[in-house]
């Protein structure tokens, strides 16, 4: 693969940026080129956030094409369908957290969250692949809730997309994350990892 | 926290590192030697200080949040004044408040480099409107370079002060969202101590350089301006960043810059017309390569400019083409072929290009059609103020207080900050534009609804004086601001009220923190930017100095005492100050300084009605079951302030006994 183009998609507060950082990161350690395209809000929790990473030797902007993304991570499942049906590429792969973070336009009931058949079926409609894990409960396994994140990027090293080994992303976590939960997320991305193999 | 910003203070040439725009720009200014910065904060620029900041007590400059872009901006010219390189950053609205001395200070220049680095937001992401910074290069007759990605943030950034002393000029670097708030791989360069010895010489190299009265006067400053432009434009034919690809035989030549010509870059590769199609990228947008675009233009048949913001480069070819290549046919913003608002990416840029070229782009209509059902079932996420924030409190009460004592149409003037939210509207619900001759009352369903006016920081207390002034009658008149807002723009306005005997109420809305560019310390916070501890200026003392007259304050948790004080503000009929003051949640949580008011709350679904005036109270913890017509609390999302329990009049809303 010349090129990936990967999202990272969550809610304000779940680490997706932090995330996709240390991917990049991981990939300018491997002596790669990497993009990463942030959009976010205010410093807001529960905001819609996603970021696009880009990596490889033709990547220029910042920004993934519609329809252009191989894997999309969702650390909130509406999240990555947000996501997929404006960025998945045909055959590209969807990796989603089944736990979610209902918006305030659900809670108050002016919308209404879908259901994970409904994501499955569309992201399979989108002639995309779909993985599923309850990354969060992972997290709370490893002793820290807020590891989702680190869960997913366990994951998306099983899945063997990342032009990369496993081992430099895990060593960019190790190196990036705040120092108290480096223990927490390293079990957090085995455990990630173990998700997928069963 | 993490190491991402580790580096910024290693002087380790040669290394690569992953660095967000705004991180690069810093690091440039690092590397070029910077000994002061001074900005305001503003998204998308706020990193830029911030990384400064971080590194400023290690390597020793000085770094500084100011009171306002003006403040910092001539707290980093006086600097340059004396020979420093110096630094300045803003978001784009930040440079309306620097034009008065930006305008004179070019009428003499500079001594040390000084950059202005303006973020510009297109797309309007987190900004009031979508100006273009590159107009205020021509309106000043400075260069302005525009970096295409992370790598060249840096260093443009270390060369514009460099190009800035070869000059004597102030040097714009311009930034956009996608380059601020975007990473990419950076090779550092070597830093350069921040040791330059300031100097002052009242006449160097021109007779009274530093003021501008001083005689020959403004006009002879304003013919040296003129006098350098000639280097300025040579300067430009010879950035590095300049890339001329000609084709032969190629039809089409695009001129791109900055972010535009990255995604430029990217579709040209989509559409696999590379080798097809003449390619120019400018490094600096103001003014043009005038050589090396005419170059481009007498090689091709068309030309289109690709650029993020406004026709600034095209309007340049325009002119230039009637020179030298007029039989030219000029694409872009003017032509249609690149939309005129809104931001670009690499899909517009790949249409864009697509036109020019003749191409029909394949659509797949199937997917478009499964994507149009796939979007139903995305529900939105709407922004909204955090669990358990204090301006729910303080609207809430205000809410309350208009009901009952503010007349028929109060108006409620907004500001910019985390409590602009109050004029965001509710997720989905549109108005119809209304053509009454009489004022009109709209309820305010939830706080979101609150702010009749919003512009910009300080713009509220101004238009609440004049709605005053204008005579009406209909209702309260009142404006909130926030606390960085206060010392921001809002002290002239509140001498203003005092001197041209004015009415209304002001709320201030005081979370301690200019919160929602990302919880950077004001005059109010005791501290600074570099974490020195620092004075704790008091609103409601300089309020009461001006001389308003009445001035309370209240804590916005207590719903009942924060409504009273507003109601007997309205009801004084003076000019009143009513400072609403908590510390932002969020922050007080993260600095582990948050204490919660009640005990876990839930509701009692007994004593629920599904009245949902807890969910007008529009907290996003609290949730409401439309089938069950009861209301809940999101137990991982609230804090536990105990507002909701205040808003409910059935008494449903219950702490947690045991």
């Amino acid at each position: 693969m010349s090129e990936l183009n990967l999202i990272i998609a969550g809610v304000g507060g779940q680490g997706s940026i932090l995330a996709s950082h240390i991917v990049a990161i991981a990939a300018i350690k491997a002596g790669l080129r990497a993009r990463v395209g942030e959009t976010f809000g205010a410093a807001m929790r529960g905001g819609a956030v996603a970021s696009h990473v880009r990596i490889g030797k033709t990547v220029e902007g910042p920004l993934v094409p519609c329809d252009g993304a191989d894997v999309i991570v969702a650390v909130e499942p509406l999240e990555g369908l947000r996501n997929a049906v404006k960025f998945l590429k045909p055959g590209g792969l969807v990796i989603t957290n089944i736990h979610p973070w209902y918006p305030m336009d659900v809670n108050i009931g002016r919308a209404r969250y879908p259901s994970m058949e409904e994501i499955e079926q569309a992201i399979s409609k989108l002639k995309g692949k779909l993985i599923k894990l309850d990354a969060t409960k992972l997290a709370q396994e490893a002793g820290n809730v807020r590891t989702a994140n680190t869960v997913m990027l366990g994951a998306l090293a099983a899945t063997g997309k990342l032009p990369f080994p496993a081992e430099v992303l895990k060593e960019a976590i190790k190196e990036n994350v705040p120092p108290k939960t480096i223990d927490a997320n390293a079990r957090a991305f085995e455990l990630g990892m173990k998700a997928l193999s069963k | 926290m993490g190491k991402l910003t580790d580096f910024i203070t290693q002087d380790a040439p040669g290394k690569r590192v992953l660095l967000m725009g705004n991180q690069a720009i810093a690091r440039g200014a690092i590397e070029a030697g910077v000994q002061v910065a001074a900005s305001y904060p503003g998204t998308p620029a706020s990193e830029i200080l911030e990384t400064l900041a971080d590194a400023a007590q290690k390597l020793g400059f000085h770094a500084e949040w100011s009171t306002n872009e003006k403040v910092a901006f001539e707290v980093a010219a006086g600097a340059a004044i004396t020979g420093v390189r110096a630094i300045t950053s803003m978001k784009n609205a930040g440079l309306n408040w620097v034009m008065d001395m930006f305008m004179t200070l070019v009428y003499g220049g500079v001594r040390g480099g000084f950059v202005i680095a303006v973020a510009d937001d297109p797309d309007a992401h987190y900004s009031s409107n979508e100006q273009d910074t590159r107009f205020a290069a021509f309106y000043g007759e400075i260069p302005c370079l525009e970096p295409s990605n992370a790598q060249e943030a840096k260093d443009m950034c270390k060369y514009a002060f460099e190009l800035s002393e070869q000059l004597e000029l102030p040097v714009f670097l311009r930034s956009v969202t996608r380059i601020s708030h975007a990473s990419g791989d950076v090779e550092l360069g070597p830093i350069k101590a921040p040791e330059r010895r300031p100097v002052f010489d009242k006449h160097w190299r021109m007779a009274w350089r530093w003021n501008v009265y001083g005689p020959p006067g403004p006009v002879e400053k304003h013919r040296w301006l003129h006098s350098k432009q000639a280097e300025i434009e040579q300067a430009v034919e010879k950035l590095p960043w300049n890339e001329l690809k000609l084709v032969e035989g190629a039809e089409l030549g695009i001129i791109a810059s900055g972010i535009a010509a990255s995604f430029a870059k990217d579709a040209l590769r989509l559409l696999g017309v590379e080798d097809k199609v003449a390619f120019l990228k400018l490094a600096a947008p103001v003014p043009v390569a005038k050589q090396l675009t005419s170059k481009l233009l007498k090689s091709v048949k068309r030309v289109l400019v690709v650029e993020e913001g406004e026709p600034v480069i095209e309007l340049q070819v325009k002119a230039l083409a009637k020179d030298v290549a007029p039989g030219v046919e000029l694409l872009g913003r003017f032509t249609g072929h690149v939309p005129r608002v809104g931001e670009l990416n690499p899909d517009i840029a790949k249409q864009s290009i697509a036109k020019a070229l003749g191409m029909e782009l394949e659509k797949d209509e199937e997917r478009e059609k499964i994507k149009e059902e796939i979007q139903k079932l995305v529900a939105p996420r709407s922004s909204t103020l955090c669990a358990g924030c204090p301006h729910l409190g303080t609207y809430w009460a205000l809410k309350q207080a208009l009901k009952r004592v503010g007349g028929k149409v109060p108006i409620v003037n907004g500001d910019i900050g985390c409590y602009e939210q109050g004029g965001y509207g509710i997720a989905g619900k549109r108005y119809e534009p209304s053509d009454s001759s009489e004022s009109k009352a709209y309820p305010i369903q939830a706080p979101y609804e609150t702010l009749d006016t919003n512009y910009i920081m300080g713009g509220g207390i101004g238009l609440m004086q004049g709605q005053h002034h204008a005579g009406y009658k209909d209702g309260a008149l009142v404006a909130v601001a926030g606390d960085s807002t206060y010392f921001h723009a809002c002290l002239p306005a509140i001498v203003n009220a005092v001197y041209n005997k004015a009415k209304g109420v002001f709320v201030v809305m005081d979370n301690h923190w200019t919160a929602m560019t990302g919880h950077q310390p004001d005059p109010c916070t005791g501290v600074t930017a570099t974490g020195e501890e620092a004075a704790k200026l008091s609103i409601e003392g300089i309020a009461q100095a001006i001389g308003v007259e009445f001035v309370e304050v209240t804590d916005p948790y207590d719903l009942k005492a924060t409504q009273q004080t507003i109601e007997r503000a309205i009801q004084s009929g003076k000019f009143a100050i009513v400072v609403s003051r908590r510390v932002c949640t969020l922050q007080a949580l993260r600095l582990k300084q948050y204490k919660p008011r009640a005990k876990q709350t839930r509701v009692n679904e007994e004593k629920c009605t599904g009245c949902m005036l807890c969910v007008s109270f529009g907290c996003p913890a609290t949730t409401f079951d439309t089938e069950r017509k009861k209301a809940g609390i999101d137990p991982i999302l609230c804090v536990n302030c105990g507002m909701c329990k205040q808003v409910c009049p059935f008494g449903a809303i219950e702490e947690v006994k045991e």
